[in-house]
């Protein structure tokens, strides 16, 4: 069968920063840049860019270009063995597309509730009692959230028809899905930095605190943050770059993303402090009770700080439908890029149709996405996202460093990157990717002692079980049972990759 | 805004936009040779 290709390089580059560009770069890098030494936390996060974000990267890039595959199959044409490393990743991004969608449904309800800023003075009340209908606790599903259903309905129709013709429809996607949230955000920092009060936010944000280098919890959220911002460990960049001729340039493209990405990431924190820094002074509060990152910030502190803009209700609603197409249009990209990681998975390993493989897969996550639309569906989003990214994502990072840089001839990538690519990889790659799963392992096990010691967000064990250690477990036994499934198409491309 | 976090702004920008910058034109400049080979 013939490989669908990007219509450009451009396409491949955008589609990777739009996939790596999420939500988290505009509500969770500030808030972690502040909270662990602010402008100083632009060093560890440099050096773990450098470490361990880019040589990844790079990897990823290479082994999904190489093998002309998705994860599990671009591993299992290294090694019949590795396999389930490459299931693994795809699984993950399954779980996470599933609460995702949840989010973005959050995000279509506030967009919408910004034309007449309906959150009103009380946006956390507005979100919890409006929105979601919050129930007691995450065992009381309670029904259905019609606004969040609504949502969940729009988020996964404009995922599918994205996603519908493949590589064509998403090289034209995301020319917009990738220029508007940079558009916006900088109209949101230009309004920001012209606020009073704006300059102590961003003095907030950007004055570094040289000692908090000596911390090693800061180290390790800079190493976390590189992780979870480039959309590493979830398949995503090994498919997207299948999409690729093999003899296309693979560093230049890794570079492009990653500062692109990081510069979306560090516009957002200027966005969002100089705001608050005018939040504070309007309320006469430090700027510290104001500063917040995640849901917080974007259902409660954000919406509450554009309803103290000067210039009314019009301005209000101007700039909450402003911030709420930018979550929109930087989660949309990511959204749909964690989907084609499973439809390429899939696709790849049975040699179905794309276009019917798509559909099928958007199907069943609409339906388990259900679960979110539900009045205890943001408890859930909370579990799941918690335990996935701590632990799927970093295990799936682990797999693949483990797998390719101890058992298997990491210099023999490096030999197929450097003659294609526009700057040389040295030796340091290859030992990075050797070293990095040490790194890994230590954020694994900061994450790991965290939460046997204390129940993360004091949910009761048994949901910590059903959300988090067991569905960790379901992802590992689906790894393998994958690997393991029958496919007379994969052994057919197996035996021809192998004449090869 | 104080001096110190001025000049995180501009270290930041410096390497984030410039590195941007550098390797955007770098592909630019390899697809307009490949174009013209």
């Amino acid at each position: 069968m013939k490989r669908e290709r990007w219509g450009n390089r451009a396409a491949f580059i955008l589609a990777a920063i739009g996939s790596a560009a999420g939500l988290g770069n505009a509500i969770r890098f500030p808030y972690v840049a502040y909270a662990n030494g602010g402008g100083a936390f632009l060093i560890p996060y440099f050096v773990a860019l450098l470490t361990a974000g880019i040589p990844l990267l790079i990897l990823e890039f290479s082994v999904g270009q190489k093998n002309q595959a998705g994860a599990p199959t671009a591993m299992s044409k290294i090694k019949k063995s590795f396999q389930p490393f490459g299931w693994w990743p795809v699984i993950s991004a399954f779980v996470i597309v599933a609460y995702y969608a949840g989010i973005m449904a959050w995000i279509w309800d506030y967009l919408i509730a910004s034309l007449n800023v309906a959150w009103g003075s009380d946006s956390w009340g507005y979100f919890t009692g409006n929105v979601l209908k919050i129930s007691d606790s995450p065992g009381n599903l309670g029904g259905f959230s019609i606004p969040v259903l609504l949502g969940l309905a729009a988020t996964w129709i404009s995922i599918y028809f994205i996603l519908r013709k493949g590589t064509n429809s998403v090289g034209k996607v995301v020319l917009y899905t990738v220029s508007a949230p940079i558009i916006l955000l900088v109209i949101l920092m230009l309004r920001a930095i012209t606020l009073p009060g704006a300059m102590a936010g961003l003095n907030f944000y950007l004055k570094p605190d040289f000692s908090a280098l000596l911390n090693p919890r800061v180290w390790i959220e800079a190493y976390a943050q590189v992780f979870f911002t480039l959309s590493l460990g979830m398949g995503i960049m090994y498919a997207y770059a299948s999409y690729m001729p093999e003899d296309s340039d693979i560093t230049n493209n890794a570079l492009i993303t990653v500062f692109a990405n990081s510069g979306v990431s560090f516009l957002s924190g200027i966005a969002i402090f100089g705001t608050l820094g005018y939040m504070a002074q309007e309320q006469g509060v430090a700027i510290a009770d104001v500063a917040a990152g995640g849901l917080g910030l974007s259902f409660s502190v954000f919406p509450n700080a554009i309803n103290m803009l000067p210039g009314g209700t019009i301005m209000a609603a101007i700039f909450g439908f402003i911030f709420f197409l930018t979550l929109l249009t930087l989660g949309i990209d990511s959204a749909f890029s964690l989907v084609e990681s499973t439809v390429a998975g899939v696709a790849d390993k049975w040699g179905t149709d794309k276009q019917k493989t798509t559909f099928w897969v958007i199907a069943v996550l609409a339906l388990i996405s259900l679960l979110f639309a539900t009045k205890a569906g943001l408890y859930w989003v909370d579990i799941i996202d918690h335990y996935i990214n701590n632990y799927g994502l970093i295990i799936g990072g682990i797999l693949e460093a483990v797998a390719l840089g101890w058992f298997y001839n990491t210099e023999s990538l490096r030999e197929y990157i450097n003659p294609i690519s526009e700057y040389k990889i040295g030796k340091w790659w290859t030992y990075m990717i050797k070293v990095l799963p040490i790194i890994l392992v230590v954020l694994l096990l900061n994450y790991f002692i965290g939460d046997v010691t204390t129940l993360y967000g004091g949910y009761a064990l048994k949901y910590q079980w059903i959300g988090g250690w067991g569905m960790m477990i379901g992802v590992a036994i689906l790894s393998f049972v994958m690997a393991k499934l029958h496919s007379k198409y994969e052994t057919a491309e197996l035996d021809k990759s192998a004449k090869v | 805004m104080e001096f110190s976090a001025i000049v995180m702004l501009i270290f930041a920008c410096v390497v984030l936009y410039g590195g941007l910058f550098i390797t955007v034109s770098k592909a630019m400049k390899s697809s307009k040779e490949k174009k013209d080979n």
